[in-house]
């Protein structure tokens, strides 16, 4: 969906600029290597210099000087296109001055692994290093997201192009699926992802030389792990049936004949499936709806599928009760399950999370999906459920979290802001959003509008109410930027029930329970 | 289910009377708990059955409870006993191997085996009391008062055990029962006692409560049930006691025998299994004309003793304590936080 946008981006002001003043083809990255082309860029070089030891210790340094070395190989490696280059425009000293700097900033926290999801892949792949260098160059003029900076280093992909040769049709198709929210939940990318594993598996064939055990995992399922999260982060559930499949994996026999071990394999996923999502929704569907009662209110934020399938199977069971939907940008979810609740003969009340407040006064019971339990207690889901929990809370009212101990996870939140995911600016203004947005051009600041000159010359005759070039304006700016964050951290305090497939516990008893899966998986085997 | 009942019917259960054995059991021994009176009777129905497979057991048990429980107002302590007990014989019979016996042995042998760990579990949970008492007297300080309420025997038992040690000396207020409720003799009877160990008691009526917690050092309860997340359900007017004082920063504890936990997970007060009349909305017409329900409460009152009403009376009636005024619950275990209830629940029924 945002391909075409990244293309329309590609000229956006920052690079063109560059072009402009280029005078050799080279980045005028300030680098050691390099020979400098021209005398301010030997100025950048030697503010870098400067800079450097006092900023940098010598570790990080070498880290850097590696990154580089590495985008500059894939960089040679795609010498066609001129892609538009990373590095500061050497035309103002001062400016270039200004930019270096942040741009060896913006590198150290590119190599280091600090705060990242876990293991990014360290080959850089074309397609990458295209997006980072057009990142770099939005990044050149400011710091983005605040405290959430760290979270755009998550690569985002919205196409198939660049994708490795290994990764399988099925895993590309899921991809996109991900990137564009058609999957979207974490029970349902999880499955889908196992279904598409057994794709993958099915058509593998274990090279002359080696052993299946050895080699699926390595060489031919982290691909195709590699490919999805570079679509869009893993989600925990995902993590974890990760986890278990190349657990499985490692434990066959190398003697089993491939064939059988294929069919072993998948005929697990289908178990697993079975086990830990279809059986336990019917568990903990079994175990919410009793505690559903007769002229209840209930109060859902955004959608989750065990909610719906919980309120759907209440309302068949002739009980008679409400439903009030609390729904949010970015995905607007919440307007889906009102629909389908709508459909289903249950009058349901549509809120955003403006009026929520509103809304937790007329509600009794406020029922939540989850995206991942931590093992604090706390619960991961999306933005804007902490409002609303903390808001029933106050109010007293019994917050009851529905979630299969899949997505349970030994790892702890404490806030938001750490493990997050931040959806692209492009997804937060919609479409409609924009166009409104668009006769206020006029308004714009000088600054900006000179900033955007050249690509408002020439793309204003032809494509003057675009509504691409309303994201162009907030990507030129200085002072404004977008930021849409996912998903958030609930406080244990603020929940008083979790449902699992085990039953009702509290959510301190959530380790317990993660553990007891673990175990039960254990001693499956 | 199915593949294994068509042998046998409910009807074809011998006809063992369980709730009147139980109400016997209960009546012989005034140390005795529901949940343990429960257990005892259901082993008394098996040693009187001629079961002679696993599955007729447990279908048997099943039955028992189920009757048990309809026929008893407050089934929420009791079902704490047979659940315990089914789950414990569902773990047996499904592991014959870790009674040491080998699956060529005959069932009679695992049924004597049953019948003999059931009493073996009913002395070990009489002794657990003194076992709780003697865990608890270590939270009463020298000079302490103490805040109890209701007739709750481990409570008694614990106050007692302090008492009984020379170098303690503490006060008791003790929140009277209303005359009519049925434990309010047993509350008579541990001021009584209390009082004959020199012990200071002030007895104070549930309006009082909030007047007297200046005074007050720490408060000790006793519970009917210990649910899932750790809460308690217990006499009413125990949960107000447990606001105040977590509004007046006194410690809240409460003491009660592990087998008093219960599969249940109450979100509010009104989230019970069972159907309570305490809030009776009435207007003028109503309250004149009540003379048809007063005589059928009279008998109520009057068969107290033989708990012969299937409904559950207002002064009977109990409350929800939520696990987050809970400062402490002392069990014969060891002392738990209230969310350690959960995973002791887990423990038991994983």
């Amino acid at each position: 969906m945002s391909e075409p946008t990244g293309g329309e981006t590609a000229p956006s002001p920052a690079p063109i600029v560059n072009d402009s003043t280029t005078t050799s083809g080279t980045p005028a990255q300030p680098e050691t290597a390099a020979p400098p082309p021209a005398p301010p860029s030997k100025d950048a070089k030697t503010t870098e210099a400067a800079a450097g030891p006092t900023k940098l210790s010598a570790a990080e340094l070498k880290k850097q000087k590696q990154a580089e070395k590495q985008a500059r190989r894939a960089q040679a490696k795609s010498s066609g296109p001129p892609a538009p280059q990373k590095g500061p425009s050497n035309k103002e000293g001062a400016k270039s001055q200004k930019e270096s700097k942040q741009s060896s900033k913006d590198d150290k926290s590119k190599s280091l692994p600090m705060r990242r999801r876990n293991s990014q892949p360290s080959v850089v792949t074309l397609k990458e290093t295209k997006k980072e260098s057009r990142k770099e160059s939005k990044k050149d003029s400011r710091q983005p997201g605040l405290f959430f900076g760290h979270l755009y280093n998550q690569p985002r992909q919205h196409s198939i192009v660049g994708a490795t040769k290994e990764v399988h049709p099925a895993i590309l198709a899921l991809g996109l699926q991900y990137s564009s929210y058609i999957v979207c939940g974490s029970t349902a990318r999880m499955v889908a992802m196992l279904l598409a594993f057994k794709a993958v598996i099915d058509s593998y064939q274990t090279p002359v030389g080696t052993s299946l055990a050895r080699h699926l995992t390595s060489h031919h399922l982290s691909p195709q792990i590699d490919y999805l999260r570079s679509c869009r982060p893993l989600s925990i559930s995902m993590g974890n049936a990760i986890r278990w499949l190349k657990d499985i994996i490692i434990k066959i026999d190398p003697s089993t004949p491939e064939a059988e071990a294929k069919r072993d394999l998948i005929s697990e996923i289908d178990d697993f499936i079975r086990d830990r999502v279809t059986a336990a929704d019917k568990l903990i569907i079994d175990h919410a709806v009793k505690k559903i009662e007769n002229g209840d209110v209930i109060l859902t934020y955004a959608s989750s599928s065990i909610v719906e399938k919980t309120l759907v199977h209440t309302h068949k069971a002739g009980i008679k009760f409400s439903v009030i939907v609390v729904d949010s940008k970015p995905l607007f979810e919440g307007k889906q399950l009102a629909r389908k609740l709508a459909h289903h003969g249950i009058p349901v009340k549509y809120f955003l999370v403006t009026g929520a407040t509103h809304a937790v006064k007329q509600a009794n019971k406020v029922f939540l999906g989850a995206h991942a339990m931590m093992s604090n207690g706390r619960l991961y889901s999306r933005v804007g459920t902490a409002i609303i929990s903390m808001l029933a809370h106050a109010q007293s009212l019994p917050v009851i979290v529905l979630c299969e101990s899949v997505k349970f996870t030994e790892r702890v939140a404490l806030d938001s802001i750490v493990g997050n995911e931040v959806a692209p600016s492009e997804e937060v203004l919609s479409e409609g959003e924009r166009q409104e947005l668009l006769p206020l051009k006029p308004h714009l600041p000088a600054g900006l509008l000179t900033k955007l000159g050249e690509s408002t010359d020439k793309a204003g005759v032809e494509k003057a109410n675009s509504s691409g070039e309303v994201l162009k304006w907030i990507e030129a700016s200085d002072n404004l930027q977008m930021l849409q964050v996912l998903y958030d951290v609930t406080p244990a305090e603020y929940i008083n029930m979790v449902i699992t497939e085990y039953g009702s516990l509290p959510p301190s008893s959530v380790p317990v329970v993660h553990r007891l899966s673990m175990d039960k998986q254990e001693t499956r085997k | 289910m199915d593949l294994r009942t068509p042998t046998t019917e409910k009807t074809s259960f011998p006809a063992f009377d369980i709730v009147s054995t139980y109400r016997t059991i209960l009546a012989s021994d005034p140390d005795l708990t529901m949940p343990v009176a429960a257990i005892e009777a259901l082993v008394e129905a098996i040693a009187n059955s001629t079961v002679n497979t696993v599955a007729e057991t447990l279908d048997l048990l099943t039955y028992h409870t189920e009757i048990l429980k309809s026929s008893i107002p407050n089934p929420i302590s009791l079902s704490a006993g047979t659940d315990l007990f089914q789950r414990y014989l569902v773990t047996t019979l499904n592991r014959p191997a870790s009674l040491n016996l080998g699956p060529e042995d005959d069932f009679r042998a695992i049924r004597n085996h049953l019948l003999s760990n059931g009493r073996l579990f009913v002395e070990r949970a009489k002794a657990s009391r003194e076992k709780i008492a003697s865990f608890g007297k270590h939270f009463i300080r020298d000079g302490a008062t103490v805040l109890t309420n209701g007739g709750s025997r481990v409570v008694g038992a614990l106050l007692r055990r302090a008492a009984d040690s020379s170098t303690m000396r503490f006060k008791v207020i003790y929140v009277t029962s209303p005359e009519d409720c049925s434990d309010a003799q047993g509350g008579n009877k541990i001021v009584a006692d209390l009082r004959a160990h020199n012990v200071p008691v002030a007895t104070i009526p549930d309006s009082a409560v909030a007047y007297s917690l200046g005074k007050v050092d720490m408060v000790i309860v006793g519970a009917e049930g210990v649910v899932e997340n750790g809460g308690i359900i217990s006499r009413l007017g125990t949960y107000q006691m447990g606001l105040l004082a977590k509004s007046k920063g006194k410690p809240f504890y409460v003491v009660a025998e592990s087998h008093k936990f219960v599969r249940l997970y109450p979100l509010s007060q009104f989230d019970l299994p069972i159907d309570q009349k305490v809030l009776d909305f009435k207007v003028a017409e109503d309250v004149k004309k009540p003379n048809a329900e007063k005589l059928t409460e009279d008998e109520g009152v009057a068969d107290l003793n033989t708990f012969t009403t299937t409904h559950l009376r207002a002064a009977d009636a109990v409350d929800f304590t939520p696990p987050d005024l809970i400062s402490g619950i002392i069990t014969e275990s060891g002392v738990l936080t209230p969310s350690a209830v959960s995973e002791e629940l887990i423990k038991i029924w994983f």
